[in-house]
């Protein structure tokens, strides 16, 4: 087995002992959101601002149908796949035509348009107040509102999405979407329909966000206003950067960085945002490739040392 | 027959007839070369070939089908590829990476598309590392593109359209920018896939084009002003007025 998945079975292993499993889960959760980014992110080259469209809609759409039809918990993940998937055709469409700052600027503004009809619409979103009374749900006998159970669920769902989007980069897929990243043009001109690729992400990395999103919901019982807000959007490209958005997994080591850092320091010291700030500053000035490349070149660095 | 054919194809930019009613027959299994001052409107016909944008007015005929505005990522399935004048490749991609994924992309079947490994696509990576041996890659095909010399990018950049296993290849100034030695070689490829291949050649060294050429059009200001063999070429004196100058003089 390879050394990043020993490393991450432990982590899942040890985690619950060192924080709330609540924390534990929302860390595999997150990132799970991330891998869907990162597909957008550091593969396509695609920054997209607007991930929580997915996230919230898959929460809200699965957490209503949990809550009023109680339906089974496979089912509830099945169609946050779903509806993440396909809000993210819609908001793809709409997108993958344009490029640069109006193609950021879109995924911002189509998600400030769900955002607000999930505010206005309280009868269904409980707008401000958020939808709340989601019930986790109990599957083959298990009873997953046990924090500790309900983790291993999110671990096991984490691990099968590494699995798949590990298996999508190391496809023609992943090489060619990569590709449209290095040279557009270049992809274009060698047979590849580079909108229609690009769409192909977006379906994909909403999917990943649609089932983050519903294990959100079934973890803290509601789905805030804020799982569909720029917020959401802007902590999840945050972490993937912070990670380093240059590889598989980055965005895991990003979630992990900034949920753990989010709930233990923002506890102690209020302005700890400035903190994030300061790392995303050395992060986009001298590390573009976040922490897996400091992490790397400090082995290359030891290896260098030792060889001397 | 002519595999390739342009009937009175024009381009215009603006107030600017980059390419003007051009029409053209390439024979197949010939090496067809255009040549033309700067700003000729050369490149701008590959781009119309190539579906890069749609012509103003005009048709593209290909092995007699017609083919005017078909988009460019279609292109390369109807087996047309070509270099660029300016060395456009994926600089993050290992040279082998560069092919394969040209190859992949005109191959048999995409089955597996977004589920199975890149290695696991025998006839993929065999032409991949087939169109490195033919332009003399091989030994790096580990390198990034982006640590490789120009010289070099040249090569790749041929390496890739041979990769996309074509009919027709369209070649825009391949020895732009090598030296003498560099040049010398990438004449010599040229050569080696003459015949293999229709080659349509763009090239600004007359000697070169003199030597490989079956036939050779000559555009000016966007339009063809002669077509010809070789020879025909040097004694046209249409040609020397507009072009050739003190050169073949
Ligand atoms: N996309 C474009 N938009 C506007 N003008 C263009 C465009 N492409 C080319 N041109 C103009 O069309 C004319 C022909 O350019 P083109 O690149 O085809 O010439 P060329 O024969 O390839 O020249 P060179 O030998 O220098 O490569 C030039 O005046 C150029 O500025
Ligand atoms: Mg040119």
């Amino acid at each position: 087995m390879k050394r990043p998945f020993i490393l991450i079975l432990v982590s899942i292993f040890l985690l619950p002992l060192v924080v709330r499993p609540a924390i534990a889960s929302e860390i595999w959760i997150f990132a799970i959101f991330g891998l869907g980014l990162n597909l957008l992110l550091g593969y396509t080259g695609l920054l997209s601002f607007g991930q929580s469209t997915f996230f919230g809609s898959a929460a809200y759409v699965a957490g209503w149908l949990l809550k009023f039809y109680g339906i089974n918990a496979f089912l509830a993940l099945g169609i946050g796949v779903g509806v993440g998937a396909a809000s993210a055709a819609l908001v793809g469409y709409l997108c993958v035509q344009r490029s640069g700052l109006y193609f950021i600027m879109l995924t911002f503004a189509l998600n400030q348009l769900f955002y607000f009809t999930a505010y206005q619409w309280t009868s269904v979103t409980g707008g401000e107040d958020g939808m709340p009374g989601i019930p986790r749900p109990v599957l083959l006998g298990i009873d997953f509102k046990d924090p500790l159970v309900y983790y291993a669920f999110v671990s096991v769902l984490f691990l099968i999405s590494l699995y798949a989007m590990k298996r999508i980069v190391e496809s023609p897929l992943g090489k060619i979407l990569q590709a449209i990243r290095e040279n557009e043009i270049r992809a274009e001109a060698v047979g590849y329909n580079v909108p229609r690729f690009k769409l192909l992400a977006f379906i994909i990395g909403g999917a990943f966000s649609g089932l983050a999103g519903v294990l959100y919901a079934m973890l803290f019982g509601i789905v805030p206003l804020e799982a569909i807000s720029f917020v959401f959007s802007g902590n999840v490209v945050f972490a993937t950067l912070i990670g380093g958005s240059g590889s598989l997994y980055g965005p895991v080591i990003g979630s992990f960085v900034f949920i753990w850092l989010s709930e233990s320091v923002s506890t102690l010291w209020a302005r700890w945002p400035l903190l994030l700030g300061m790392a995303f500053v050395i992060v986009v000035l001298f590390l573009r490739g976040g922490i897996v490349e400091a992490w790397s070149r400090f082995w290359l660095w030891r290896s260098s040392k030792q060889k001397n | 027959m002519a595999i390739l054919e342009t009937k009175k194809l024009t381009k215009a930019f603006g107030a600017l007839t980059a390419v003007n009613d051009v029409s053209l027959a390439v024979e197949a299994g010939t090496l067809h070369s255009i040549i033309g001052p700067n700003g000729a409107g050369k490149t701008t016909l590959f781009n119309l070939l190539t579906g890069t944008f749609p012509p103003s007015s005009g048709r593209i005929l290909y092995d007699g089908r017609d083919i005017t505005g078909t988009p460019a990522s279609r292109i390369a399935h109807l087996g047309l590829a070509r270099s660029y004048q300016r060395t456009t490749v994926f600089p993050a991609f290992s040279l082998l990476d560069n092919v394969w994924t040209a190859a992949f992309a005109t191959g048999n079947s995409w089955s597996g598309l977004m589920w199975r490994r890149t290695d696991r696509y025998p006839e993929v990576t065999e032409r991949a590392r087939q169109a490195l041996s033919d332009v003399g890659l091989s030994s790096k095909s580990n390198q990034l593109a982006r640590e490789i010399s120009h010289g070099e990018h040249r090569q790749l950049e041929l390496a890739i359209a041979l990769a996309a296993a074509p009919r027709v290849l369209l070649l825009d100034e391949p020895a732009a920018g090598l030296s003498p030695d560099e040049t010398r070689k990438m004449v010599a490829l040229v050569r080696a896939l003459k015949g293999r291949y229709t080659i349509v050649l763009i090239e600004h060294k007359m000697d070169i084009i003199m030597s490989v050429s079956d036939r050779i059009s000559v555009m000016h200001f966007g339009s063809l002003i002669a077509e010809g063999t070789p020879e025909e070429i040097q004694k046209n004196p249409e040609v020397r007025r507009a072009y050739l100058g003190g050169v073949a003089a």
